[in-house]
């Protein structure tokens, strides 16, 4: 086993990119600038605040990034087939979990090498030589003002069970990768297998059309949303929405940042990473509704945030039994 | 006497040189012919066959491309379930039950364009087409807000009025879906049969009425009966395009339970945590067998029958007088205009100056969306290069499509019928699963051959996608005209091209004309392919709006949707008033 782990890490370093041995910092950024750009592909489509964090390192830089927006299956089929066809286009790949994890395991990425500010990473989170975390999804309930009033609000997860709720709630599908599919194994492992056959008995109406759900609820044609994502709290300010994070807390979707294999650009990359675990460049998402990967950023955001992200992080989903929570849902939630 | 023979001899230099010139030309015809053939059928097994053959390795490999996997049946083993059979059930109804519907409305609609005195017929062709151009997100978003069961307007308007506490429309449901898809398949239809509507000689009605038919036999047993390769093509392009119909089900009926194969093979793609590729390509080739079936029965409706009715003999379109009930057939085209236009555009016209979609509060007034917009770096980008696609791409390909067309309908040549199944095959097949095979198919090229990852790879995409509604709407033309025309050109010493531009393309340029416009707007709403295509610096509308839509800007998404329908407006107009009024006589 040891003699196996020592083997991968040689074959990692062997297959690591060509920057500069030493490992000098000042040298990796020298590179970067000398390569002038990089291709970023992303699963997070039309951020704003992705774009602002982009924007400041090239303004910080003067390294241009070149983006490429698709959703996250559509960026994991792109890379694996041009990878498969030796066209190494990509640099920094930026995906949710479960979808860097499948990728990681079918060889699409390669190590960093260092990034100084993974040291600044904060628990539950952490970074390996290949993945490190970028930002947190959190999600929680949300309510329309004019049809909940504040003494019906569900103060548990639990609350949405009560039968007042009962084809009242608009929800992510639980069935299908995404929000929907966090919400299920969080819920499941905390509250187990029972929780969801009373909600299925609530008969939650399902729609993938995530950003006009959220619209929908908040014109009033239904009074309850779930998952809610709290970085989509930001578009709706001014509508008759409040998000509610219960009394356990939010389950959340970490998103992740990786080397793509034989990037053109890795020095470009790394001073990219870099940046982006910078406390600036976090604050940036976390006044938008994500949680920061990084210490020292929660206590700096806008007040209306900061209550809702001190919360507890109840749980995430996990790759390995995605497929299995998913094919549960499908019996549950018929 | 001496001018007289000087003139006869120049005479016979001419004919002999004509002569030898035709000779080498005949030659070339020959040699070139066959040479020509082979090229038009290298380019359409690139174009089809190629992105067809990495979907079937996909349906029939345990991985996708690029992978170690085994060789099986299991994606299509895995199809035969229940589940299966009720969602090839539910799309095959609903996509029969709109497109029945939507024929029947279409064809009442071009009569009365093409056919009768109702007034204002020129705005009316304008306006009934404006429905197809509009992304179909947007209309679903607007239908969502006007027809929900809870606080849709029109609910809350009959219950103001009615008093009741009823739900008069539910947009979601089966029938939902169905008005959804509607929207797109009457003026789809329209546009394919009112120009042959137009084309029709008057003198085989006028024969029906003197024979004692009435006004409604003359209509079945002559008018509709000349329509059949016109309404026949429409109505399979139509179901199929229904069988492929992707966002009104997913909108409208995958809230309540409906599922189609679209929804389904989406599913298989994008919500698994390991996307089946195979169990997706094997579904889409069972769907394509299906609809192959569909157009083997239609070859046996239409074979050893004629629908020439422009021949030589000059005619002027009949226009039936309908009286006071012009004011009838008048009604029942704005009726059409203020449902499937004026609701959904005047909601998103509306929204498009407040500061939510369906939120119209004084205080939310607002010109940010425009402003946005307007100052968006990608927008400009993706415009430029959409219109760039669109423009090369129509033309492009109406130009194959006319060619194709023209060996499959005036021609026996050999491989005819390859081309026409060749060209028929992007058609067949639901456009998020051939998006793969395009991605597939460029991506493994030799990178010496610049196309993945440029405007190439998407122009390629496009010209593939087109070339089915190209080369039926240029058929359905060409089956109009009899061949005496054309041998009387060939007669008179016209070559082939001649002929083919001076009378084939001259008497068929409305169609073309419709063809550019229905491909040109197809390219500009194309999302499943360029979203797989794109490259950083080549994105297109349809991939900008997408990241509008997901980044939670409907209302952006609204101002890029009515800035399409201005440009619709503008091509509509520039078509009807201009190119059919001076080419049109070329």
């Amino acid at each position: 086993m040891l003699r196996r782990s020592v083997l991968g890490l040689l074959a990692a370093g062997s297959v690591g990119p060509a920057w500069a041995q030493g490992d000098d910092w000042a040298k990796v950024v020298d590179a970067a600038k000398k390569e002038g750009k990089l291709v970023m592909y992303t699963a997070s489509i039309g951020s704003v605040f992705h774009k602002a964090v982009i924007k400041s390192f090239e303004q910080k830089y003067g390294i241009a990034v070149e983006l490429l927006e698709a959703r996250a299956s559509e960026v994991r089929e792109r890379v694996r087939v041009e990878q498969s066809a030796g066209r190494f286009l990509g640099d920094v790949h930026h995906n949710g979990s479960t979808t860097t994890w499948l990728m990681n395991r079918d060889g699409n990425f390669q190590p960093y090498g260092s990034v100084p500010n993974t040291k600044n990473i904060i628990a539950p989170f952490s970074a390996s030589n290949v993945v490190i975390p970028a930002e947190v999804i959190s999600y929680c309930l949300m309510v329309n003002r004019n049809l909940v009033k504040p003494a019906d609000e569900p103060k548990s997860w639990k609350d949405i069970l009560d039968p007042k709720w009962s084809g009242k709630i608009l929800s992510d599908d639980y069935r299908a990768l995404g929000g929907g599919a966090v919400f299920f194994v969080v819920m499941y492992d905390t509250f187990g297998k029972e929780f969801h056959e009373q909600l299925a008995a609530q008969k939650p109406v399902f729609s993938r059309d995530l950003a006009n759900s959220e619209r929908r609820v908040a014109r009033g044609e239904f009074p309850l949303y779930l998952p809610f994502s709290l970085q989509n709290y930001n578009n709706l300010k001014g509508l008759p929405i409040k998000p509610i994070v219960p009394a356990e807390g939010r389950p959340y979707v970490r998103f992740d940042l990786t080397m793509l294999k034989n990037a053109p650009h890795p020095n470009a990359a790394r001073v990219f990473m870099n940046h982006y675990l910078e406390p600036e460049s976090q604050l940036v998402f976390a006044n938008a509704g994500y949680a920061p990967v990084v210490g020292g950023v929660v206590e700096k955001t806008l007040e209306e945030i900061r209550g809702l992200l001190a919360t507890k992080a109840m749980g995430t989903t996990t790759p390995e039994r995605q497929d299995a929570m998913l094919e549960l849902a499908k019996q549950i939630y018929k | 006497m001496g001018s007289a023979t000087l003139q006869g001899r120049s005479e016979r230099a001419t004919i002999a040189a004509l002569r030898a010139g035709r000779a080498s030309l005949g030659d070339l015809w020959r040699y070139g012919r066959p040479a020509g053939m082979t090229a038009l059928i290298l380019l359409l097994c690139f174009l089809s066959l190629y992105p067809m053959v990495m979907l079937l390795y996909g349906s029939l490999h345990s991985t996708p491309p690029g992978i170690p996997g085994t060789f099986n049946l299991d994606g299509y083993l895995g199809i035969a379930t229940t589940e299966n059979v009720v969602v090839l059930a539910n799309t095959i109804g609903l996509s029969f039950v709109k497109t029945i519907l939507a024929l029947a409305l279409a064809v009442l609609l071009a009569w009365i364009v093409a056919r009768t005195d109702t007034p204002g017929r020129g705005v009316l062709e304008v306006l009934i087409t404006l429905p197809f151009f509009i992304p179909p997100i947007l209309t679903a978003t607007a239908w969502a807000m006007l027809g929900n069961a809870q606080v849709g307007t029109i609910n809350l308007a009959w219950r103001w009025l009615s008093g009741s506490d009823t739900t008069l429309v539910d947009v979601y449901s089966y029938g939902g879906v169905v008005w959804h898809m509607m929207q797109y398949s009457t003026p789809f239809i329209f546009l394919f049969v009112v120009d042959a509507f137009r084309a029709m000689d008057p003198a085989l009605e006028e024969s029906s009425r003197m024979s004692g038919a009435t006004r409604w036999q003359t209509f079945w047993r002559v008018t509709f009966a000349l329509m059949l390769p016109v309404t026949t093509s429409a109505f399979i392009l139509s179901f199929i395009r229904g069988v492929e119909s992707f966002e009104s089900a997913v909108f409208f009926g995958t809230p309540v339970g409906i599922e189609v194969i679209t929804t389904t093979i989406y599913h298989s793609i994008t919500q698994r945590a390991q996307p089946d590729y195979q169990s997706a390509t094997a579904l889409s080739f069972a769907a394509l067998a299906l609809m192959f079936l569909l157009l083997v029965m239609q070859n046996r409706l239409l074979r050893g029958r004629s629908f020439t009715t422009v021949t030589g003999k000059g005619y002027s379109p009949n226009i039936t007088r309908l009286g006071r009930l012009r004011w009838v057939t008048f009604g029942v085209c704005i009726l059409f205009f203020v449902l499937t236009v004026a609701l959904p555009i005047g909601q998103l016209l509306l929204s498009s100056f407040f500061k939510f979609f369906g939120f119209y509060q004084a205080d939310m007034l607002t010109f940010d969306h425009y402003r946005s917009v307007w100052e968006n770096s990608s927008f400009w980008r993706a415009f430029r290069n959409t219109m760039l696609l669109g423009v090369a791409g129509a033309t492009a390909t109406m130009a194959l499509g006319g060619i194709v067309a023209y060996v499959t309908t005036r021609t026996r040549w050999r491989g005819r019928r390859l081309i026409d199944i060749l060209a028929w095959l992007p058609w067949m097949m639901p456009g998020m699963v051939l998006g793969i095979g395009f991605l597939w198919g460029f991506a493994i090229l030799p990178h010496q051959i610049p196309i993945y990852g440029t405007l190439w790879a998407l122009l390629l995409a496009y010209v593939a996608l087109g070339t089915p509604v190209a080369v039926r709407v240029t058929s359905a033309a060409y089956q109009q005209i009899a061949t005496d025309i054309e041998e009387c050109s060939r007669v008179h010493g016209a070559g082939w091209w001649q002929t083919l531009g001076r009378i084939l393309i001259a008497l068929a340029w409305p169609a073309f004309a419709v063809g550019w416009v229905l491909i040109f707007f197809g390219i500009m709403r194309e999302l499943s392919a360029s979203i797989l295509l794109y490259a950083p610096g080549t994105e297109v509308l349809s991939v900008v709006m997408l990241k509008m839509w997901v980044g939670g800007k409907p209302e952006e998404v609204s101002v890029v949707g009515l800035v399409m329908l201005v440009l619709v407006l503008l091509f509509r107009w520039v078509q009807l008033k201009v190119i059919k009024k001076r080419i049109s006589t070329l």
